[in-house]
Formats: structure tokens, C-alpha cells, sequence
């Protein structure tokens, strides 16, 4: 809210000048962002929060200032001069649903002119960000500004037998309101209607009808109370936010009607040469009074830790308009005022005693919370997996969950979960599968001329379940492209293939103690078929791997193949780290013997690995293949393999018959698989 | 451009090459490795060739088209030696003495050692962890010191427990300073940690010191400063005999830890409705000791996070007993965090992936 410096000096001396009563006004909860100079004046810019409707008005925020600088607020004194008629005989108002309309006050001014603001007037509304209309409408705005509370002026020969009747909306009438919308009402909205039809949205905004014209001679001004749910309902329903919407729904004060239309009247008589007919016609069918409450000393104690003395909560209080009377030594009862409905309780009380107090002046303290017998398992799961990752060479990434449906669709069968009003049609579901938000990394990458990307990702993967329930669940992603290592003098370069991948994966899953690892080919669908593949434990998958379809390269316009791994860290997360334990390694020396073998096609590693396993000769300490070779020599049909094995002994240095008996039991293994050895 | 062509065209040469110089151990063997190169390069469908016409010459800007079209002929002339018949002729049979096996490995083991010790060293490739995450963890250690446990909730949260328990009810006003992101009337993407309070101590009761790290939703559209997805940390300590003061210690033991002993922090009213009395901390700015710069928008101070007591209905909905527990609790933006921290000026640069800003951390 803008707030006009000058206009504050009307209601309270401010022995500062307004860099410093900025600085002030933050520290109480007045959060000024800025001051500019506007002629002779300084206008403040202050962020007021949702709760303090109270400092909507230069009224309001000059008692803050009262209360900071310990000076007395002056009190308003307004002054309507009457003539001729009641105006109860030119108006008749009734409330038909006063649950929805606590208070409505009305006056009538006869013989108005109608005519632009004087100067002074334009001048302070303008410097407060509000455009000048007419003399009535203006007097009614600078009211609002003043003193917070929403008016409303109709021109009275436009009301029909001069009868206001605050009701409920007939469902399907209409009104046109004043910015010359047509709105179609329903009994949920709150309307002011004279004898026939609604002139007024109440709480929100007047009618086209019923406004001030140039013409317009009897003015009725009117200053109510609504309730504010009823009020926010119906401006969220109209899509409308008004001045006086805002302050509704919030609670204005219901003591304030009646000397803001006072103030109102006074002004249009002053300005508009108008004459105040003869009383306020106050319909106020059940009086409204704040409850009282207590505030113990020991919980002031008990929530800020500090001891206020009696004299300064009493001097707080009262100056922010409470009525605070001692009971005996435990503290006070205390009454709010009308225009505090956001203090209920006790705790808001301690709160307002704090705000002047000064936070910075209340003690602080440092205890840390009781120790606990813990370890973060997952947190520490979480950190080995992304430093192996970036010692490995991945940067670690975080992409939006975000995604186009569709094109989730295309890398996993698991529906995504669609939002209700999204930003944009390519952020309208959260991802079923992190897979196009990494290839879109990868894309953004090769787009900008960075060839070797490696990242991961760990993130979240969102679905409906069966039974529309939203799910959530923990995904680590990796995503390669370009070169295993780039050209130097030390080496040549060398482009990244799927063992690059598999070999970061083989090291990732190390780090765990999983039981049964398995390694299927083919993952499919996005994956490029033969370049695909999947690790598993007993059954259950937990990464896919593969370069990326020919289809998604081409689609995503990446220039180069790309790998995906997608891992499934939930279930990673299951397993417990490998456990660091020591064994003794050998005293005895090593043999390495290769094995030159031949082996049929359909006969995979995996396979040769298993038959040598089975063996359980545990004179093997590692094989490894070191070569391998098609054409040449090799028949048609199979391929050629240098396997090297590692044998040593716990026991004993193993002799050269040893090795050579091992050896031919490692054949013996390998020969029924139809593997033999080069000549 | 005119690299990548010369590129493909060394790579086809040196495929060509190589094919012909290993030869094949037999007819159909030939037959089958001249096909596989072939189709390689030649494949009306995914074949190199087609796929540089499709990439590179058919989505050339017209004045880049006619040099395009150059360099993409002289590789079809070249290609043409990729033909089936062309490499048939060219590639011989092995005889059966020659022992082809050593050849792969002969020419990885022959590069000289350069005698130059000025020469750069060997670099493998190193990642590193997004500076988001850095600043999350930074964050985390100094709580977990103080003997705080991590929590974590889902970002799928119910209307309840992202606004209603936390004393923002529909009918509210307050309910508009969250712009929200629905699912349906009564889920939505949360937006804060702060429904993991009322999770918490609705599992744990008191006492109970969390701090809740996580991602947030908001329908902000993206800009130098706003993502729709970002990042909080929520802190949260509920026992016997909290205070005020025990808020103001803490955070100002945390700002310190986190940008050196000699900042000092500032609290000043705010309001929050889950929060009672709600305050906002700021941090005298660890750039200019206070003094005014570019880094704190010469104001001295640097906003850092809100705060408060948590407020009695709160613990109340959370099925904690308000007059015999008290609590404080925080939240703040790490993505906000780390740009200060980093001096990163933009926030889209934390989403994109771009290795060039990544590799910077």
C-alpha cells in the first residue's frame, strides 16, 4: 500500500523523517520497501500482510506509528452538518439476511454537484496511486484510504421507491456492474437491491445503474459490514478483486461504518455543495462486541523467553487500541478492538507485545536438540551413490518434473499424473518416467556444441495408481553421449559405447549388497533393441539400459547415439552398502594363464562364466576376457576369446602340475558348451 | 559443418580401409561384412548418408544450402566406393598362415611417451554434484550437528495438509499467497515443506527436531528469478520449553555457520499463518560486511528465510498438546540460497542440465 507522509503527520506526530521511519516501521512488521519524494511529500511503499487489514489505511498505519514512537494517535473527529428532511424518510434500508450483513449504515445528501476533485485532493489521491474520478466517487476512494473502510455512493433517484434491501441474489438475476460486465447471480452471492432488482454486488461492486453521474443530485452513501467468507466466495466465483473485496474478506471493522459515511458526507457537503439530510440510518440488527481474554504473564515467559514488564505490554496494547485490565499478578484480561479480528488469542497478543518490544531486543539462546542413537541410512546411500557417480564423471543434474504427457508417453506405459491448471501444454503432467527429462538434458547439451555429456539425475517419478491414487517413488537417471575420452597427446580419442554405461552400472551396484545380480539383453520400446539390456535381483529389474532408439534420436534431433540408464532407486535403496570387511589375501604368489579359446556364437560370456563358477575351484581368483575376435582364422559361427585366469592358492605356492590340473578342469568346464582351443 | 563432413568422410574412409586391409576368412564372410558396411553408410533408412541429408541438408537455411550441398556431394562420391560390388572387389581373402589376432592389440600399445614434461597431464573425466544439492547438504550438516533428523514427505500432497492443518483455510485469504498448482479440488503439488510438519508430528509427537529438505511447487512462470519447481528446506523443533529465543539462537548459529562468524542476523515481524508470533530473518551481508553492494541490492541485508513459533492450532491439528509443548520452525529457499551463495544470476540456469554451468561446481 502507498502511504502519503503528510497524510500521516495528520494523525500523529512523527519525530523522524522518513528514511528512518522506514527503517522503524519494518522492524514492527510494516515491511516499507521503499520511499520516493512526490512534491513536497514522501510517499512510502508498505507491504502489509494478509492479517493486518488494520494498516489498509493511513489511519491504521499512524497507529503503529503512535505505538512506535510512544506518541498519542489523535483521535478522529468528524463533524457532519445537518439540514431539512431525516434521511430515514428518503431511504428505507433493510437487512433480509443478516448473517451475511452485520451493519449497514446509509446517509442521504441532497443537492449535490457533481464536478472534478479540487486540486488537493487529486493531488493526495494521485500520490497514492489511485485515479481520480469525480468529486463523489473521489470523496468516497479518499475515505477508503483514510480510514480503511469501503463506501459506497448511488445516485438515490436511481433506486426504485428509494428502498435498499440487502438479500441474497435471486438464481439467474442479473446485474450489470460498473466496469460494464453483465453478471448472472446465484443465491450464494450477497446483493444490495432496491424495490425491484440488485444495484450493487455488496462487498465487491456497485452497478452501472445505480452510479454517480454528472446529473446525479441525491447521493446515498452507504458503509456496511459483510461477512467476509460470503464476500470471497463471491468475488472468486465473478473472478473480480476489488479495493473493497480485498478488505471485506478480510474483516473490516464494523465500528468504522458509521463514522466513515460521517466523514464521507461531511466531505461531499464540503466539496460537492451538497446538504446532509438529518441522521445516520444505522441498521445494526445485533450488536457485534469483541470478547474478552486472558494474558498470562508466565505465557509470555513460556513463548518468548523474556521476562516484559508490566508497564510496557499495558503501554503496547492500549496505544494499538485494546483495552487491558490487571487480574491480580497473573496478567490481564484483555478486550481487542473491532478493527483486530485477526487477534483471537492469547499467542496474538504475545505477538503484538513482541512487535514493539522488538524482536532483536528479545534473547536468544542455543540448545541443540537431545542426542539421538541414529544412522540416515538413506542419506548415506544417497551420498555414495552420487559421489561414485562424479568420480565417475557424471555431472549431477535436476530437471523439472514437469513434462508434455505425450511425449512421457513414449518411454513408459505408466500413466502420468495430469495437472488440473498447468503453466503450458509441455508442463502439464508430472513425469511417469524421468527418461525425457534427461533426454532433453542431453538434447540441450548437443544443441549448444557440448559433445561429451555424462549426468544423473535423482529425482522423483509420479503415477496414478490403479485406483487413482497418486504415487511417488525415488529414480536415479544417467545419460551419456560423445566420447569416452577426448583426443590428446597422452591418447587417442575414443567414442563411448554401452560397456561404458554397463561398466558405471557394474561399479554403482558394487556398492551394494544385492543378492543374485542378473544381466538380460533387450529392454525395447525407447531402447534401441540390440543395445539394450537390463540388471536384475532374483527377477525383479533394477536399471534398464541402452542407447536410445533410432526413432528418439531422430525425433529429439540428437546428432549422436545417446545411452539412458534408468535405475529403479527405490528398490536400490532397499539393499543395505556393502559391507567394508578385510580378508586376507594370499602370502602366496599368482598365476595368470590365457586361455586362447574358440567359442560358438549362441555361447555368451555370461555362460562361460557360469560353467567356471560352477567349478568352485577356488584356486581362481578373478578371469577376465582380454580380447576378442571374429574372422580371420575362426571359422564361420564362432568367435575368438583370450580368457585370462588369475589361480592362487591360500595355502601353498601352487606347482606347475597344480596349475596344469586346474587348467584342464577349466577346459573340461567349457568343452561341453562347445568351446575349444586355438590350435 | 564442413568439419562434420570431413569427419563422416574420414570415418568411411577409415572403415573402408580397415576392412580391406584385415580381408575376410571366406566368401560368405565377405559377403556378409562388404553388406554390414554397406548399409552402414548407405541405408536409404538410418544410414549415414540419409541421415546427414536428413540432419544437415535438408534443414539448411537457404543461404547455407548451396555449401551444404557441396560438402554432402562430395561425400556421396566418395560413398559410392561403399557399394557392394566396389568392396567385394577390393577386400581379399586371408590366407590361412596369417595371423590376424595380434593386429587390434598392437595398435593401442605403440604410442611413444612424449619426452615434454611440460605437456598437460592426462585428465579423466570428473562430474560433480549440482550446486543446488551442494547447498542442500551444506545446509542439512550444520542441523544434523545440532542433532536434527532429516524427514521427508510427498510432493503429491492433500488440500489438508497443505493448507487446511496449517491454518490456511479455504475460506481465507491468505489461502491466495500460495498461487497452486491442483491435481484436483482437494490434491495439489505442495507448496511448501511445511505440510511435513503436521506429518511428522502427527507420526513422531513431541519431541521431536526435523529438518525437511525437498521440492515445491508453484504456478509462477519461469523467469530469471521464479520456477514453477523449486526448492525448500523446512525446520522444525517441537519439546517441553521452546522459545523465542531458542529460534533466534539457532538461526543465528546457522547463518553463521553458513556464511561465516562475523555475519550478523536481524528478525523482524512478519506473518505467516501457521506461525504465531512469525518473523523473517535477514543476514548482514556476507559480501560487503553490511556495507552495500550489488550481492544485498546495497541495503546491507540479505532476506534469508521466514520463521515463527509454531502457532497453537497447528500443534493442536498435529495432535500435540499446545499448553504443554511449544515449538519454532523455518523454511527457506535453497535454490535462493545457492544464488546467492554461487552468484548465479538466473534460476533457469539450476534446471537445464548444461554441462558448461555444472562443470563450474
Amino acid at each position: 500500500m502507498k502511504v502519503s507522509f503528510n497524510w500521516l503527520k495528520e494523525f500523529v506526530e512523527i519525530p523522524t523523517e522518513p528514511r528512518q521511519l522506514k527503517a522503524d516501521l519494518t522492524m514492527v512488521g510494516l515491511n516499507v520497501e521503499s520511499f520516493v519524494a512526490a512534491g513536497d511529500d514522501w510517499v512510502l511503499e508498505v507491504e502489509i500482510t494478509t492479517n493486518r487489514l488494520d494498516c489498509l489505511s493511513h489511519y491504521g498505519v499512524a497507529r503503529e506509528v503512535a505505538t512506535l514512537y510512544r506518541r498519542p494517535l489523535k483521535r478522529l473527529e468528524i463533524f457532519a452538518k445537518e439540514f431539512g428532511a431525516r434521511s430515514s424518510e428518503e431511504v428505507s434500508i433493510q437487512i433480509a439476511d443478516p448473517d451475511l450483513c452485520a451493519r449497514y449504515c446509509g446517509r442521504v445528501i441532497q443537492n449535490v454537484q457533481v464536478k472534478p476533485s479540487p486540486g488537493w485532493l487529486v493531488k493526495r489521491l494521485e500520490a497514492v496511486g489511485q485515479r481520480p474520478i469525480n468529486n463523489v466517487a473521489d470523496i468516497t476512494n479518499y475515505v477508503l484510504m483514510e480510514l480503511g473502510h469501503p463506501l459506497h455512493a448511488f445516485d438515490l433517484a436511481r433506486i426504485r421507491e428509494r428502498k435498499i434491501i440487502v438479500r441474497r441474489a435471486l438464481p439467474g438475476e442479473l446485474l450489470r456492474t460498473l466496469e460494464g460486465t453483465d453478471r448472472i447471480l446465484t443465491s450464494e452471492n450477497l446483493v444490495i437491491a432496491d424495490a425491484q432488482r440488485p444495484v450493487a454486488l455488496a462487498g465487491v461492486m456497485g452497478g452501472e445503474d445505480s452510479q454517480i453521474f454528472s446529473t446525479t443530485h441525491s447521493v446515498l452513501l452507504e458503509g456496511a459490514w459483510f461477512d467476509p467468507v460470503s464476500i470471497r466466495r463471491t468475488a472468486k466465483a465473478h473472478g473480480m478483486h476489488t479495493e473493497a473485496s480485498h478488505r471485506f474478506e478480510r474483516g473490516a471493522d464494523i465500528e468504522m461504518a458509521p463514522p466513515a459515511v460521517d466523514r464521507a458526507a461531511g466531505l461531499v457537503a464540503e466539496l460537492a455543495g451538497g446538504e446532509i439530510l438529518r441522521g445516520l440510518v444505522d441498521v445494526y440488527p445485533r450488536l457485534r462486541l469483541r470478547e474478552d481474554f486472558v494474558l498470562r504473564r508466565s505465557e509470555i515467559q513460556r513463548i518468548l523467553g523474556a521476562e516484559i514488564l508490566w508497564e510496557d505490554v499495558e503501554r503496547t496494547l492500549r496505544s494499538l487500541g485494546f483495552i487491558t485490565e490487571r487480574r491480580g499478578t497473573e496478567g490481564w484480561r484483555v478486550t481487542p478492538p473491532s478493527f483486530r479480528l485477526d487477534v483471537t488469542r492469547e499467542v496474538d497478543l504475545i505477538e503484538e507485545v513482541a512487535r514493539h518490544f522488538g524482536y532483536d531486543r528479545l534473547p536468544a539462546r542455543l540448545r541443540p536438540a537431545p542426542p539421538r542413537v541414529e544412522r540416515d541410512a538413506t542419506r548415506e546411500k544417497e551420498l555414495a551413490v552420487s559421489n561414485l557417480l562424479c568420480s565417475l564423471g557424471y555431472f549431477e543434474t535436476i530437471q523439472s518434473s514437469m513434462v508434455d504427457p505425450e511425449e512421457n508417453s513414449r518411454f513408459t506405459d505408466q500413466p502420468p499424473v495430469i495437472l488440473a491448471n498447468p503453466l503450458s501444454q509441455d508442463a502439464s503432467a508430472l513425469r511417469s518416467s524421468a527418461g525425457p527429462s534427461m533426454v532433453h538434458a542431453l538434447r540441450w547439451n548437443l544443441d549448444r556444441d557440448q559433445n561429451d555429456v555424462r549426468l544423473f539425475e535423482l529425482g522423483k517419478a509420479y503415477t496414478m495408481s490403479g485406483d487413482g491414487k497418486p504415487e511417488e517413488r525415488r529414480v536415479l537417471t544417467l545419460g551419456l553421449t560423445g566420447r569416452r575420452r577426448p583426443a590428446s597427446v597422452h591418447d587417442s580419442e575414443r567414442a563411448l559405447d554401452l560397456f561404458d554405461l554397463k561398466g558405471d552400472l557394474e561399479a554403482l551396484l558394487g556398492l551394494f549388497e544385492i543378492a543374485g545380480i542378473g544381466f538380460g539383453t533387450a529392454a525395447g520400446g525407447h531402447y534401441e533393441v540390440s543395445q539394450s539390456g537390463r540388471f536384475t535381483s532374483q527377477g525383479a529389474t533394477l536399471i534398464v539400459l541402452g542407447r536410445l532408439s533410432r526413432e528418439i534420436e531422430h525425433d529429439y534431433k540428437l546428432r549422436q547415439p545417446a545411452w539412458l540408464a534408468e535405475v529403479d532407486f527405490e528398490r536400490l535403496l532397499a539393499f543395505p552398502l556393502r559391507s567394508r570387511a578385510f580378508r586376507p589375501f594370499s602370502k602366496f604368489p599368482a598365476v595368470e594363464r590365457d586361455f586362447s579359446l574358440v567359442v560358438p556364437e549362441v555361447v555368451t560370456f555370461a555362460r562361460l562364466e557360469a560353467a567356471l563358477q560352477r567349478l568352485t575351484l577356488e584356486e581362481i581368483q578373478s578371469l577376465r576376457p582380454v580380447d576378442l575376435f571374429r574372422g580371420g582364422s575362426i571359422p564361420a559361427g564362432y568367435y575368438s576369446l583370450l580368457l585370462r585366469v588369475t589361480f592362487q592358492s591360500q595355502a601353498h605356492t601352487m606347482t606347475s602340475e597344480e596349475i596344469s590340473a586346474a587348467s584342464q578342469r577349466v577346459m573340461a568346464a567349457l568343452e561341453p558348451l562347445g568351446v575349444f582351443l586355438r590350435g | 559443418m564442413q568439419s562434420l563432413f570431413a569427419e563422416l568422410r574420414k570415418t568411411a574412409e577409415h572403415e573402408r580401409a580397415e576392412l580391406v586391409s584385415c580381408g575376410a576368412p571366406n566368401q560368405t564372410q565377405r559377403e556378409r561384412l562388404c553388406k554390414a558396411l554397406r548399409d552402414r553408410w548407405l541405408a536409404r533408412k538410418g544410414g549415414f548418408l540419409s541421415q546427414a541429408d536428413e540432419n544437415w541438408l535438408k534443414s539448411a537455411g537457404r543461404e547455407l544450402k548451396p555449401a551444404v550441398g557441396r560438402q554432402f556431394n562430395e561425400l556421396r562420391r566418395f560413398t559410392t566406393s561403399l557399394e557392394f560390388d566396389s568392396l567385394v572387389e577390393a577386400v581379399p581373402l586371408q590366407q590361412e598362415s596369417v595371423k590376424q589376432m595380434e593386429l587390434p592389440l598392437a595398435s593401442v600399445a605403440g604410442r611413444p611417451v612424449p619426452g615434454d614434461l611440460t605437456l598437460p597431464g592426462f585428465h579423466r573425466p570428473l562430474g560433480s554434484i549440482h550446486p543446488v544439492t551442494r547447498m542442500q547438504r551444506e545446509i542439512e550438516d550444520i542441523f544434523l550437528r545440532l542433532g536434527f533428523r532429516i524427514e521427508s514427505g510427498p510432493e503429491i500432497e492433500s488440500t489438508y495438509y497443505n493448507f487446511d492443518a496449517l491454518n490456511i483455510p479455504e475460506s481465507h485469504p491468505s489461502r491466495d499467497d500460495w498461487d497452486t498448482l491442483y491435481i484436483d479440488p482437494k490434491t495439489v503439488l505442495r507448496t511448501h515443506t511445511s505440510p511435513v510438519q503436521i506429518r511428522a508430528m502427527e507420526k513422531y509427537g513431541a519431541p521431536l527436531y526435523i529438518i525437511i529438505p525437498g521440492k515445491c511447487y508453484r504456478h509462477d512462470n519461469p523467469d530469471s528469478t521464479h520456477s514453477p519447481m523449486f526448492h525448500q528446506i523446512e525446520g522444525l523443533a517441537v519439546d517441553k520449553d521452546i522459545t523465542f529465543a531458542d529460534l533466534k539462537g539457532t538461526l543465528d548459529f546457522f547463518a553463521k555457520m553458513l556464511f561465516g562468524e562475523k555475519v550478523r542476523t536481524r528478525f523482524q515481524p512478519s506473518f505467516f499463518p501457521f506461525t504465531e508470533p512469525s518473523g523473517e530473518v535477514a543476514v548482514s551481508c556476507f559480501v560487503c560486511d553490511g556495507q552495500g553492494c550489488r550481492v544485498c541490492k546495497q541495503s546491507g541485508w540479505i532476506e534469508l528465510m521466514g520463521c515463527g513459533m509454531v502457532h497453537p492450532q497447528v500443534l493442536r491439528n498435529a495432535g500435540i498438546d499446545p499448553d504443554k509443548n511449544s515449538g519454532w520452525a523455518f523454511g527457506l529457499g535453497v535454490d535462493r540460497f545457492a544464488m546467492v551463495k554461487y552468484d548465479v544470476n538466473d534460476i533457469q540456469l539450476f534446471f537445464q542440465g548444461d554441462v558448461r554451468f555444472l562443470e563450474q561446481f
